[in-house]
């Protein structure tokens, strides 16, 4: 077995995604979705064999040189260390159980063929950006991401909402590309190459001021894909995809994928202590901004997509704070966790008969036990409850930006903690107004397949045991994957004393347990009511998409407008059709010369000639 | 030369400028193209007379060309007033007006 063996791993999710693009409408819709699940499985167990690969700094390969034009050298090439087979296993791993429930969700759908060849070009796309070594193939697999985003986001493309919440992602998502696309092509004429090993390596030897800016780019350009302020009104549109496309795009994977492009090129980042204290302020910001938003909202995806967005938000706060390990850990449990709550999400969006709405649902706890349970297992991980994995995760990234010890990062612990409470809240509001109580459901609870809810069971113990991969000393663990990830790169690490870290835990049970009886409090026994002016507020996002259209789309229409109305219509157009009727009216005008008539021309002859005879006497008399 | 060259341009000019009020005042076909006839015969009255004028034969010469192209011309012409008048039953000139603008 060679070391090229590890482009399998992209490669066969892209193949079984052309087999059902080229045959999978002719296919049995068995096969169909066995070739799709089996590509991104046996990606999966080929992570696991490779794994040994990853060892140390990791394998290097080549496959073959894409473009090679003066001194513009991009070969195929990956990096399989630590950081991306980490990363990998667990893109493959979620995809391969998102796949599998993506069969009991779709096996009314029409269109299969379409959405499995999607959702694999996806996990291909996914794996480039994991795997690849240069940025310019990392670039392809970014925005391969965005394509296959926006195709499943408007997947039930007959219905107009859906077709514009796709178009509207991936134009959002399209402004942070262009500043990763100003970044990389600066990243080149610095350095003469893409190569990420190359750039991390010689990073230290830039100015700093060209740092940060290229840390400000970078920011950007994360911010765009992974629905961080101030590029993040895409992301509660995108629930209008299929759930399986909301679990695996828009939770576990894509939006990530700014996390790690950060973290990847962490050498780089962290050289720049403004770019760093920026992009973990964007994150503490997002995190708060999108926890309160998730605090009203009403459609149970929506309430996840403010809180990925929010959890997203603690992964760069990580970043900023240079725990890489941290961040990844965070990303890790997160995808579990997150692509959890999304399917349960679809279980009892199923279960309801297609009702989004929170208000109208109430008492699934007693109608359907087993989703109750898989879900508490994802919300009490995402509320952070002590020993669930989110708990120590998110501890662990708090903690980090605690130990700074600066003024600025424990502004952003506080942000950061005050966040951490609000989640608690709005896990237990979303928990109490779905299961508990009595149902306010009009109408028939639907039946769930099997694929519905078993590959939910491992991924709900995944999801709450993933704590062990990274359990901190206090709690007897060895710190696994902060060991794994060393190499990938960390920041100026700021050792916390364990009085301080017990002190810190018992702050995070604390703001769970304060979430929890406030939820307790206002939402056990809930009746719909008016919602008030301020929970409007935050229902609409701090009114995001309005302020956008106020100041980008309404004077972007204006000058449109004008140009087109004012300058092209008027003017220019203006100009060349009064051209042509001053043509056309003066040929109007000189055709009635042309009578026809032998007799009129014969006098115009004779006319001419006279003038001609009287111009010659002149000559004469003058002469 | 019996006859000064004054007598014979001033009598060319006018048999051109009554072939050219003929062909001017008339409307029929026939009567147009007598008055060209009479025009062109004034031009080689002209040629002939400069021609005895200054001893040379080049004018001579080029009248009997003006002969065979007026006859030549003369041949088309009247074949095209026969067509013609097959078409619209007239010979009024200003009943052809198929060109007009």
């Amino acid at each position: 077995m060679t070391d090229k063996t590890l482009f399998l791993i992209p490669l066969l999710p892209l193949l079984c995604g052309a087999l059902n693009v080229l045959f999978g409408m002719r296919l049995p819709r068995q096969l169909s979705q066995a070739i799709a699940v089996g590509g991104v499985a046996s990606s999966t167990v080929l992570t696991l064999v490779l794994w040994p690969l990853s060892a140390g700094a990791g394998t290097h390969v080549t496959l073959f040189t894409w473009l090679d034009s003066g001194t513009l050298h991009v070969p195929v090439e990956i990096l399989f260390d630590p950081l991306s087979a980490s990363m990998t296993l667990m893109v493959t791993g979620v995809s391969t159980l998102i796949h599998l429930y993506a069969i009991g969700y779709m096996h009314r759908d029409a269109d299969y063929a379409r959405f499995f060849a999607l959702l694999n070009l996806f996990v291909f796309a996914m794996l480039t950006i994991v795997l690849a070594d240069n940025l310019l193939l990392l670039f392809l697999g970014w925005e391969g991401v965005g394509f296959c985003s926006y195709a499943l986001i408007g997947f039930w493309y007959r219905e107009e909402k859906n077709a514009s919440a796709g178009r509207k992602a991936f134009l959002v998502t399209r402004v942070g590309d262009v500043f990763l696309g100003i970044a990389l092509l600066w990243l080149f004429k610095l350095f003469g190459t893409l190569s990420i090993s190359g750039i991390n390596a010689g990073a230290s030897q830039l100015a700093p001021h060209i740092l940060t800016l290229l840390v400000v780019l970078l920011l950007l350009g994360a911010c765009g894909k992974s629905a961080q302020l101030p590029l993040m009104t895409w992301l509660p549109d995108a629930m209008a995809g299929p759930t399986p496309v909301s679990a695996l795009i828009h939770a576990a994977t894509m939006v990530t994928a700014g996390v790690y492009l950060l973290c990847r090129l962490f050498p780089l980042v962290s050289l720049s202590s403004t770019g760093l204290a920026l992009i973990s302020a964007v994150g503490a910001v997002t995190a708060f901004y999108a926890a309160t938003c998730a605090l009203a909202q009403r459609e149970i995806k929506k309430v996840l997509a403010y809180s990925t967005m929010s959890q997203v938000g603690y992964m760069f706060l990580g970043v900023g704070t240079g725990a890489v390990a941290g961040s990844m850990f965070h990303l890790f449990t997160h995808a579990f966790f997150k692509a959890l709550l999304f399917m349960g999400a679809g279980c009892i969006i199923h279960l309801c008969g297609e009702e989004n709405d929170i208000f109208k649902m109430g008492g699934l706890r007693k109608k359907s036990p087993l989703v109750f349970w898989l879900f508490l297992a994802g919300a009490l991980c995402l509320a952070g409850a002590p020993l669930s994995s989110g708990f120590f995760s998110k501890d662990g990234l708090l903690a980090a930006a605690y130990a700074h010890g600066t003024p600025f990062y424990l502004t952003i612990y506080i942000l950061g903690a005050f966040t951490a409470l609000l989640t608690a809240i709005y896990t237990f509001r979303l928990l109490y107004l779905v299961f508990g109580g009595t149902s306010r459901f009009t109408g028939d609870l639907h039946g769930l397949p099997k694929l519905m809810t078993w590959p939910l069971i491992p991924l709900a113990l995944i999801a709450l045991f993933s704590g062990v991969l990274n359990l901190p000393e206090i709690f007897g663990g060895h710190q696994w994957l902060d060991h794994l990830l060393h190499a990938a790169g960390s920041g100026e690490s700021h050792p916390l004393s364990h009085m301080q870290e017990w002190t810190l835990a018992g702050i995070a049970t604390a703001l769970f347990a304060i979430g929890w009886a406030v939820a307790h409090w206002r939402y056990s026994r809930f009746t719909p009511a008016q919602e008030k002016k301020a929970v409007l507020f935050f229902l609409h996002g701090w009114q995001a998409d309005r302020l956008v259209h106020a100041t980008l789309i309404t004077p972007f229409a204006f000058l449109s407008r004008l140009f087109w109305q004012g300058a092209d219509l008027a003017v220019i157009d203006g100009i060349l059709e009064s051209l042509g009727q001053g043509c056309q009216s003066a040929g109007e005008r000189l055709r009635t010369l042309t009578t026809g008539r032998v007799s009129s021309y014969l006098a115009s002859l004779a006319w001419g000639l006279l003038l001609f005879m009287l111009f010659f006497l002149l000559q004469v008399v003058q002469g | 030369m019996i006859v000064p060259l004054s007598h014979i341009l001033g009598f060319s000019s006018a048999l051109f400028v009554m072939g050219l009020a003929c062909v001017l005042a008339r409307r029929d076909l026939i009567m147009i193209l007598i008055g060209i006839e009479i025009m062109l015969n004034a031009v080689g009255l002209a040629l002939v007379g400069a021609s005895a004028f200054w001893q040379k034969v080049d004018g001579q010469i080029f009248v009997i060309f003006l002969m065979a192209m007026t006859s030549a011309e003369v041949a088309i012409s009247l074949a095209m007033v026969v067509y013609l008048r097959r078409q619209k039953a007239t010979l009024d000139a200003d009943a052809y007006d198929g060109m007009k603008g």
